[in-house]
């Protein structure tokens, strides 16, 4: 009860300290929201498209395509993809080559088959296709319709092209499999007529690829790949990566699918990246209003403040209630801030989100746990950026000696 | 109970600096009631809020039941303030969104060793000792001067201090309410055995203290 009674006692004296000046308070709150929604709003917004343009730009394949000197390739205006061919290359060799300006690596072991077994065994062509899930960008953005869970051993993604159901089971080389998912269209062959499945499923397929066919090809041979899959890192050109690639690697050819899609992509990282630096400035700009401010209430109500000193309060009380008041203005304005961006984002679904989904451009909104830690990020924010532009005029103040205070000194 | 040594103030100002307190020496016995007297501006509220641990001294000792009073730390500092001390300010001085009771519990409530529930009661039984028990709800805009002070003369009262320091507490009052207020403070000095120091430029009002000092610019007069 003792304890807690001054926490109880200073923290409505605050509050009585901001009802005293409503206009003064009002306006403090409505800056500070302002700043909230637009903050809120942006977060929730930018994040929102990096997750569509992730998705978007990830459906767009790879910037590079590194395979063996002879393999064939298929460029198409939306997809790379890495075609069957027997020749491979070393699982290693990107690693290896420790070129700077490589984002991701996917590597693809890629398969053609008549003898998989698949349609009864009738001469169906089959691509089969090993990839990393871990590293993959090329095949699981594609996926339109799942099971409700991660991709297992002996899970295949079909093509859209093949029409099982999901959960069906289907036999290549004598073993079964489960249809996990499937993809949307891509245009690429490949794509469009392949079943995907994780590497090491492929590569444990091998014994029995050698018993149907007499021959174990390359690519199901432990480091051996068809071919990798790159995405080029923010800022890097695709003709510096390839030269670099093509100066360490021997035995290879490097394919690009054109440097306009890359270059979008790299710029609109950076535009992002630009957007959050300004949010970070707004919110830095706002804390020193609010520290101008407070200094002037500080001022204003030094009087008052030496008073309470010279009837017991601590320097921590004084500094604590002056925070408090600060916290309670600014937290309030960031919720009603938040609460004005959820209204905003409403507005916004309702009218560019709409237009772009009914274009067909799909927009993907951050996830409900990602706006709810975007809200509380901005709320938090807001009462944080309070205290801290109170923090300094309130310890000034708290410093003096009551006399001073009181005749208005300090 | 009361014992300064050699105590200067000096202001600084954009003028220079300013001695507002000289070399000042002066011992007050438990239980008694003292004056100080002297012109405006002679270092009479200089040496009372140095007395009442407002304002560092610039240099001297300042003894109160023995302590040092600006040796100690902030905490201790300020639990000599709400505990040892009651000040009467000569202004307006209670704290504008509290109520009367709220105002002269909060001594208490800031020292955090009482409860709510102890404080109260007590801050009732004061008001009702000034005259003010039908006034615990009022806000000090909702109060009379007069009644404003005996509201701080309450707020002084509430931790049972050993020293009342009033600043020219009925400066700004008629007559009629200065008497009033007079008595309090002595009555207060008399019915508890609390010391009194009470500042005034107010001869008459000195007449009844048992001690009486005279400042004048910023030295005691012999």
């Amino acid at each position: 009860m003792t304890s807690s009674t001054p926490r109880w006692l200073l923290g409505g004296l605050a509050l009585q300290n901001l009802g005293r000046r409503k206009a003064r308070t009002s306006l403090l709150v409505a800056a500070v929201a302002i700043s909230s929604a637009v903050a809120f709003t942006g977060l929730v917004l930018m994040r929102s498209i990096e997750r569509s343009t992730s998705v978007g730009f990830s459906r767009l394949g790879a910037d590079l395509m590194v395979v063996a000197q002879d393999a064939l390739t298929n460029i198409t205006p939306a997809l790379l993809t890495v075609e069957p061919t027997d020749t491979t290359v070393d699982a290693e060799a990107i690693g290896r080559a420790a070129v700077a300006g490589v984002g991701r690596v996917a590597a693809q072991r890629v398969l053609r088959t008549e003898r998989s077994g698949l349609g009864g065994g009738h001469g169906d062509s089959v691509d089969l296709i090993g990839f990393d899930p871990q590293q993959d960008f090329t095949v699981q953005p594609w996926i339109a319709e799942r099971l409700g869970r991660a991709l297992a051993p002996g899970d295949v993604i079909l093509g859209a092209a093949r029409n099982l159901p999901l959960g069906a089971e289907i036999v290549l080389f004598g073993k079964p499999f489960r249809v996990y998912a499937k993809l949307g269209r891509t245009g690429a062959g490949t794509h469009e007529r392949g079943i995907f499945m994780r590497a090491e499923d492929l590569i444990a397929l091998g014994p029995s690829v050698r018993q149907q066919t007499g021959t174990l090809p390359s690519m199901l041979l432990p480091g051996r790949v068809s071919g990798f899959l790159l995405e080029l890192a923010p800022g890097a050109t695709e003709l510096q990566v390839r030269f670099a690639l093509l100066s360490r690697l021997t035995g290879v050819k490097v394919v690009s699918s054109g440097s306009l899609l890359t270059g979008i992509r790299q710029g609109l990282t950076a535009l992002l990246g630009g957007l959050l630096a300004l949010l970070v400035l707004m919110f830095a700009s706002m804390a020193v209003m609010v520290g101008v401010l407070f200094s002037a209430i500080v001022t204003e109500r030094r009087s008052e403040l030496g008073l309470m000193k010279a009837i017991g309060a601590r320097r921590g009380q004084i500094v604590g209630m002056t925070m408090t008041e600060a916290a309670v203005a600014t937290g309030g304005g960031g919720l009603i801030g938040v609460l004005a961006g959820m209204l905003l984002l409403r507005l916004f679904e309702r009218s560019l989100v709409y237009h772009l989904t009914e274009m067909g451009i799909p927009f993907l909104w951050l996830d409900r746990t990602g706006m709810l830690a975007a809200a509380l990020a901005c709320v938090a924010l807001a009462a944080l950026i309070g205290p801290a532009g109170a923090l300094v005029p309130a310890w000034r103040a708290a410093r003096r000696d009551p006399y001073d205070l009181i005749r208005g000194e300090g | 109970m009361l014992s300064c040594r050699s105590v200067h103030k000096v202001y600084a100002t954009d003028r220079g600096p300013v001695d507002a307190v000289r070399g000042v020496d002066l011992e007050v016995a438990a239980g008694r009631y003292a004056a100080l007297i002297g012109r405006s501006g002679s270092g009479k509220s200089s040496l009372m809020a140095m007395v009442g641990g407002l304002a560092r001294p610039t240099s001297g000792t300042i003894l109160v039941d023995g302590i040092d009073i600006w040796s100690l730390g902030d905490s201790a500092m300020a639990r000599f303030r709400s505990r040892r001390i009651g000040y009467v300010f000569q202004f307006q001085s209670l704290l504008p969104t509290l109520r009367a009771i709220d105002n002269v519990a909060l001594p208490a409530l800031l020292d955090r060793s009482r409860s709510r529930g102890d404080v109260y009661p007590r801050a009732l039984e004061l008001l009702r000792e000034v005259g003010l028990g039908d006034h615990h709800d009022a806000f000090p805009s909702e109060m009379s001067a007069g009644e404003q002070r005996r509201t701080v003369i309450a707020r002084a009262l509430i931790n049972e201090p050993a020293l009342l320091l009033a600043d020219e507490p009925t400066a700004d009052l008629d007559e009629q309410t200065e008497r009033e207020i007079l008595a309090l403070l002595t009555g207060v000095n008399r019915d508890r055995s609390t010391t009194l120091v009470l500042v005034t430029h107010n001869l008459a009002l000195a007449g009844a203290a048992e001690q009486v000092v005279h400042i004048a610019d910023g030295a005691v007069v012999p």
